[in-house]
């Protein structure tokens, strides 16, 4: 037992993370985190904040990799709006909006975390 | 009774004997003269035969069972979140407690109003998301109701470190009630209650779409949303850009709060997860510096045996012809 309790303070001081202190007065406990300066290089600062994922997710449902999806989930739409013009059908483009959807956040996935903070 | 048993052993043992012998003798006989009665024509019909009924076997048993019928749609599945790479979810990182910060204050400023946090007490927030000071300022925020006085009355009092966060309605009734028949869940576990945890609640606050595609259903009272089972949610989209004034000046944006407010969700269903990642480095550590003891330890062990030499020293006769 003392053995290990010198082993694991000679452990403590030499690691580069340290235990936060709750009662810290001066500064917040979570300043003293090791995984913060690699997250905080991102930061922007904006008067007006806009959403980076609609951008990004945009972007992508425009690229080459969801044309295949976009193609379907369009012309679902022009199908659709056109029968019901023309006295109503059953069909939706629920499905059609799923693949699109789907593809597009897959795309835009490890770019958002990259901007998000 | 011991004999008897005995007795009906000895019995049962010498009936296998000769069961063993009628078989020998029953098998002697049949190889001895069944081949040649059988005609390779027939043997051919049989087999054909066998096949044929073992292949449509399999083709009504494929009949009956194969094809699933699936009885949801897409829509009532609904749509699988996206994997999101979360940080705090590879094996050696914590939770960024800047962003559970930031996601508690999302919580209490947006989702408080509707949700319940039961199971999280204020003293579970000390040290992970608030300081000592700031969580019972919060705690004191709230009154709850204390022992009994000497009249037998119930008085309220300053909320302490021990209470758990308040929920926003009296009871189940009052919630439903108050948002047209929907029940809004308690956050608690919700991260551990739902299919695909946090990718499933960051999806679900950040999915919905400006408009329901074309010729989409959505029942009275109900919004749009592809990641909830059925796509007809109660719950109205709620985080908009620049909702919330971070105080350590980051961008509100929808999806930094949705992020924050699933990393925060995530802490309150397992708020153990830094002590158990720390636990499990611990575990790593230790049992790799006894392997590597136990091969050492080994290799002493097994010195004398690995590094014998046996040597066959033949007696030395010289006079002694060589054997033919």
């Amino acid at each position: 037992m003392g053995i290990w309790d010198a082993i694991t303070e000679l452990v403590e001081a030499a690691a580069p993370w340290s235990t936060a202190d709750a009662e810290a007065p001066a500064q917040a406990p979570e300043e003293t985190k090791a995984e913060e300066p690699e997250e905080e290089e991102e930061e922007e600062e904006e008067e007006e904040p806009v959403d980076p994922k609609e951008t990004f997710e945009e972007e992508c449902k425009n690229s080459k990799e969801c044309a295949p999806a976009k193609h379907h989930y369009d012309e679902c739409v022009e199908r659709v709006t056109n029968a019901e013009a023309n006295g109503g059908t059953k069909e939706d483009c629920v499905e059609e909006f799923f693949h699109l959807v789907h593809c597009a956040t897959q795309c835009a996935a490890p770019k958002l975390w990259a901007a998000l903070k | 009774m011991l004999a008897r048993s005995c007795l009906r052993s000895a019995r049962a043992f010498s009936g296998l004997r000769n069961g063993a012998v009628h078989v020998s003798k029953r098998a002697a006989s049949s190889s001895s003269s069944g081949a040649n009665a059988e005609s390779p024509l027939r043997l051919n019909i049989a087999a054909a035969a066998a096949t044929a009924v073992a292949a449509s076997s399999i083709a009504w048993y494929y009949h009956l069972y194969g094809p699933t019928a699936d009885a949801a749609t897409p829509a009532e599945e609904g749509l699988h979140p996206t994997k999101y790479p979360w940080v705090h979810q590879q094996w050696f990182k914590t939770f960024d407690h800047q962003a559970l910060r930031r996601g508690f204050q999302v919580y209490r400023e947006v989702c408080a109003s509707c949700h319940s946090l039961s199971r999280v007490p204020y003293r579970a927030l000390v040290g992970t998301i608030l300081t000592l000071d700031e969580a019972k300022a919060l705690a004191e925020e709230n009154e709850y109701d204390s022992e009994p006085n000497e009249q037998g009355e119930i008085e309220k009092r300053p909320g302490k470190l021990s209470d758990y966060l308040p929920d926003p309605y009296k009871n189940e009734e009052a919630a439903r009630f108050a948002n047209n028949g929907a029940l809004p869940p308690d956050l608690s576990l919700i991260v551990k209650g739902r299919h695909g945890g946090c990718d499933y609640i960051f999806s679900l606050l950040t999915g919905y779409p400006d408009e329901p595609p074309a010729g989409a259903q959505v029942g009275a009272g109900l919004n749009f949303n592809p990641y909830f089972p059925g796509t007809g949610i109660a719950m109205a989209r709620v985080l908009y850009d620049g909702l919330v004034d971070y105080e350590d000046g980051t961008p509100a944006t929808t999806s930094q709060m949705a992020k924050d407010v699933t990393e925060f969700l995530n802490w309150a269903a397992e708020p153990e997860m830094d002590d158990r990642k720390r636990m499990g480095m611990k575990v790593l550590v230790a049992t790799s510096v006894l392997f590597a003891l136990s091969v050492w330890v080994k290799r002493y062990k097994w010195a004398w045996l690995k590094s014998r030499k046996i040597v066959y020293d033949p007696p030395k006769t010289p006079n002694t012809p060589p054997r033919l």
